[in-house]
């Protein structure tokens, strides 16, 4: 399936892919599911081994053709010459100007980059979001917040996952991420919520450091 | 019962809701600067929204009987892009200056990072500097941690507590609140923070000094008549209507009249109506009801 999002992408691109400006790759990610749909990847077992040998805990098995058109076109722009801070000037324009959808292939796709570091305060901002699946491309089935969000903002992270009734079983590398404070803060919620005569999320030890 | 809802954002609600309003009996209201659901990135798009509650907003709330006021801040959602931050604070004065702004407002933690923090201090100070009373804001998550940070902000900043309304408060904050001299503001909503029920049990256990409540109503969902319907349940759990009273009208009267921007000499009385006024040459009125 791959292989057919790359050809179709290639074909509606045409020979004259990149010049000096980052204008055609706008217009290509902002576009991509014009060219190669928006259905599931359904990606064959082959495949989704491939990918993930090269990319641990990517969550690939969720992606759209057009998540993959984005991130294809995204290695196409490091391919043709654009990497480090060009291409962090470049994807950064691709996440500013898009939309919600557009947003959600670019964090989904966050940890495939050499240059994934310096894109660390976009994603934290990226968690303030009101919309609750461009949270979710970033926060689920997504290696990036583990492995680069200090850990206060792991923590509003994973708060903000058990505010929004998303299961804490989605959040890569939690156990590993676990510390006193998350604790202290996901006692204080369940103490909140039961104070207001609601009900505590059934996983909220899996934020808990001590009773694991 | 006179009705102030010191708290909605009626720039995302109808005409339909105004007219629902006045009808439930609210007078006047309050509409705190905040955020509109994705963050701005510029900050002329700060100037156009500060100038628009001023403006068209507070025209709009008067073709249908009600007294607009607001509140001029930089909201904590907003806070943590420190080249903004510092262009929307810079500007703020000339806001802040003017007619009809009733508060700072609303300010304080949301992620309750440094840079909140420090946009935070920043506008408790201009606050003192324009003699205004401050509307915080209290983060949605890791709440009561939120409140007792934004309250020690208050006092290191040196900032009289009777002057600062702290918002959307439940059973966890309230008692930390009411121990300073700080007002303690509940928003109403249909699904999270506070509900009906459980705000007359608080005004059972905790009485009316200091307590307020609003539907805080924006663009998500949210019920602009949640103070007149918290009203209807407070009198079924048997508060007195003087009690009640105290909670809807005299407190926000109260703590908004120290700005000294809140006439309160006809605040009671329902402007009258006149739908031939213009604002820059705009009506509420569509075409031929000219």
């Amino acid at each position: 399936m791959l292989t057919v999002v790359e050809r179709v992408l290639a074909a509606a691109l045409g020979p004259k892919r990149w010049d000096g400006s980052n204008a055609p790759l706008l217009v290509a990610y902002a576009t991509a599911p014009q060219h190669v749909g928006r259905e599931a990847l359904a990606l064959s077992p082959a495949e989704l081994d491939e990918l993930r040998a090269a990319a641990p805990d990517v969550g690939f098995e969720r992606w759209t053709r057009d998540d993959a058109a984005r991130a294809l076109l995204l290695i196409a722009r490091r391919n043709s010459g654009r990497t480090g801070d060009g291409f962090v000037t470049d994807a950064l324009e691709c996440f500013e100007q898009g939309d919600a959808r557009e947003q959600q292939s670019w964090l989904r796709a966050i940890a495939l980059w050499p240059e994934a570091k310096a894109f660390l305060p976009n994603a934290i901002d990226a968690c303030r979001t009101n919309i609750i699946p461009v949270f979710e491309a970033l926060a689920c089935e997504n290696p990036y917040p583990a492995a680069h969000f200090p850990d206060r903002n792991f923590n509003q992270m994973v708060l903000k996952a058990m505010f929004n009734s998303i299961a804490l079983a989605r959040i890569v590398g939690l156990p590993g991420r676990l510390n006193a404070e998350l604790s202290r803060m996901a006692r204080d919620y369940a103490a909140e919520r039961t104070a207001a005569g609601r009900t505590v999320p059934p996983d909220i030890n899996l934020a808990l450091k001590d009773e694991r | 019962m006179k009705i102030f809802d010191p708290h909605i954002h009626m720039t995302s609600r109808s005409t339909d809701d105004y007219e629902a309003m006045a009808r439930a009996g609210i007078l006047a209201i309050v509409e705190p600067a905040f955020w509109l659901g994705q963050p701005r990135t510029h900050v002329g798009s700060f100037v156009d929204y500060f100038n628009s509650l001023l403006g068209w907003e507070r025209f709009r709330a008067s073709q249908f009987g009600i007294r607009h006021f607001c509140t001029i801040g930089l909201n904590p959602k907003e806070a943590n892009n420190p080249k903004l931050s510092n262009e929307v604070l810079e500007m703020l004065p000339r806001f802040l200056a003017k007619d009809g702004v009733v508060a700072v407002g609303e300010i304080g933690f949301d992620d309750q990072t440094d840079e909140e923090e420090a946009c935070l201090f920043r506008q408790i100070e201009l606050a003192a500097q324009f003699k205004l009373p401050i509307l915080i804001h209290t983060p949605h998550r890791d709440k009561k941690r939120g409140t007792i940070r934004t309250i020690d902000v208050v006092r290191r900043a040196g900032f009289p507590e009777e002057r600062v309304l702290i918002d959307h408060n439940n059973e966890e904050t309230l008692p930390i609140v009411l121990a300073t001299k700080c007002w303690a503001g509940h928003t109403i909503y249909p699904n999270t923070k506070m509900d009906e029920q459980r705000m007359a049990a608080l005004v059972k256990k905790y009485g009316t000094d200091r307590i307020i409540v609003n539907s805080a109503a924006d663009w998500g969902i949210s019920d602009p008549l949640k103070v007149p319907k918290t009203i209807a349940v407070m009198r079924e759990q048997g508060i007195a209507d003087a009690d009640i009273q105290k909670i809807v009208w005299d407190n926000p009267v109260a703590f908004f009249a120290q700005s000294g921007r809140l006439d309160v000499s006809d605040l009671d009385q329902r402007p009258a109506i006149d739908r031939t006024q213009k604002f820059e040459t705009n009506s509420v009125l569509r075409g031929d009801q000219r």
